[in-house]
């Protein structure tokens, strides 16, 4: 099997695993020059990060507001990899440095409101990037990798 | 204390390919102004199990020397090689002083002794009081007894009809011990003298040193000089499954925030890696940091630093 097709059904493992295991909706397949392999985003079906700055900032405007703050799914990017692979952070590098923040079509979705919270949402937050890791027994694990010094949730 | 802290030139010594560091204040001065903990390794030979407080000296990171040494607040001193042409090279007059500062030191032990000597006999003073109207314990036990106890009594007897023989049970029949309780009146007849000391530091014999090797194996050093810049406290991060675990701010004050890998840029890391890793940080309510430089070319100095955190994703 080539590289090529490798490639071709790892990333339709990782689709098919988010379509119907964790009902992810407008799952798209992305393929950019300057990027090594193609690359997923989707919409998750509830919001899958919320920074623990975020969080405090959702608690203090709720308190003002006397209201629930929405908390709507946005989209995510995803890479699909194997776990036989084995990348260098300079391979990490060149992934984050050729995307947006937001994937394509997700950008205008909070543009107009500038609250405190909204810096998390939307093209000012950082960029991040689901690993999709795939096993040969097609076992598929998700981690998050922030660009930069991003402080971890408390779970 | 801040202008003398200006100038202040941290002595690091060199030891069996370890920076050391043997002064306390230049200790709390490293973890003050440069955010460098380190780690304390001095323990007592007699009693070394104990590993949670432990004292000086405090062995620093090569990344840590390296670090001072290019802040120009540091100098490396060869510690043996040091030593040895010290004493060599020492004449009569340094000689002398040295064996001044010795003796000083005596001196001061000495004050020290007295002063606690003098506190703990103020304090039991009170205690023994009410105890000296009991006559029997003093009593020497050639003299008849005063019958305060029946067992005392046959005790003595039995010892008597043996007629001073040597017997098994004389250790621990009461003679010797009610001897022994007479004697401490004796003790302050002992004649004084300076107590032998064990110097804890040489600092008096050395000069400030001018030797500066090199500090080597630093790889890590611009992940480490990239957190310590944004005021990251580093640790050792074995117990928690990486290089260096990572606070926020002094280790007195924060939890750890990530757990920190430091690779070079075009190391292939194997995904394995990074899951555990991932997995392991979130168990433990940290990140999993990694980072590496990308390396000077033939167009460009030594380039950016790229760090990555990896967390679970909860799904």
């Amino acid at each position: 099997m080539s590289a090529d097709q490798h490639l071709q059904a790892l990333t339709k493992v990782v689709v098919n695993n988010l379509e119907n295991q964790h009902d992810w909706t407008q799952v798209q397949i992305h393929i950019q020059d300057n990027l090594p392999r193609p690359l997923i985003y989707g919409l998750p079906p509830k919001r899958l990060y919320v920074h623990p700055d975020e969080q405090i900032d959702i608690i203090k405007a709720e308190k003002q507001l006397n209201q629930r703050v929405p908390q709507e799914p946005e989209l995510e990017w995803v890479l699909p990899l194997h776990l036989a692979e084995k990348w260098s952070i300079s391979d990490f590098a060149a992934v984050f440095d050729a995307i947006t923040a937001i994937p394509p079509g997700g950008e205008f979705v909070n543009a107009n409101e500038d609250a405190q919270w909204q810096l998390w949402r939307g093209p000012k937050r950082g960029k991040r990037i689901l690993l999709a890791t795939v096993q040969d027994d097609s076992t598929v694990t998700y981690y998050w990798m922030h660009n930069g010094l991003v402080k971890p949730r408390q779970n | 204390m801040a202008s003398t802290e200006d100038d202040r030139q941290v002595r690091i010594s060199k030891i069996a390919g370890r920076y050391l560091v043997f002064d306390i204040d230049d200790v709390a001065y490293i973890r003050r102004q440069h955010g460098i903990c380190a780690v304390f390794t001095g323990t007592m030979p007699q009693n070394p199990t104990q590993n949670v407080f432990l004292g000086l000296p405090l062995e620093l990171y090569a990344e840590d020397a390296k670090m001072l040494l290019d802040r120009k607040v540091a100098y490396i001193a060869d510690d043996p090689l040091e030593h040895l042409t010290q004493l060599k090279s020492m004449d009569d007059a340094t000689r002398k002083s040295y064996l001044q500062s010795i003796k000083t030191q005596r001196r001061t032990a000495q004050l020290v002794f007295n002063e606690a000597k003098a506190q703990s006999m103020a304090k039991h003073k009170d205690k023994r009081k009410p105890k000296q109207p009991q006559p029997p314990v003093v009593v020497p036990t050639e003299l008849p007894l005063p019958a305060s106890s029946a067992d005392d009594v046959t005790a003595a007897v039995d010892q008597e009809e043996e007629g001073g023989a040597e017997s098994l049970l004389e250790s621990s029949s009461s003679k010797p011990v009610k001897t022994d309780s007479s004697t401490p009146p004796q003790k302050p007849l002992v004649k004084e003298k300076l107590p032998a000391i064990t110097p804890t530091t040489s600092n008096a014999m050395i000069s400030n040193g001018i030797s500066n090797p090199d500090v080597e194996n630093h790889t890590a050093l611009p992940l480490y000089s990239y957190l310590n810049e944004r005021g990251y406290f580093i640790t050792p991060g074995l117990r928690f499954g990486g290089d260096f675990s990572v606070y926020p701010g002094d280790p007195f004050r924060y939890h750890a925030h990530y757990m920190a890998n430091s690779y070079g840029w075009d190391e292939k890391i194997p995904m394995l890696d990074l899951v555990t890793s991932g997995r392991l940080g979130t168990a433990v309510k940290k990140s999993f940091l990694m980072g590496g430089q990308k390396p000077a070319t033939e167009n460009s100095e030594a380039g950016e630093l790229r760090a990555f955190c990896i967390e679970w994703a909860g799904m």
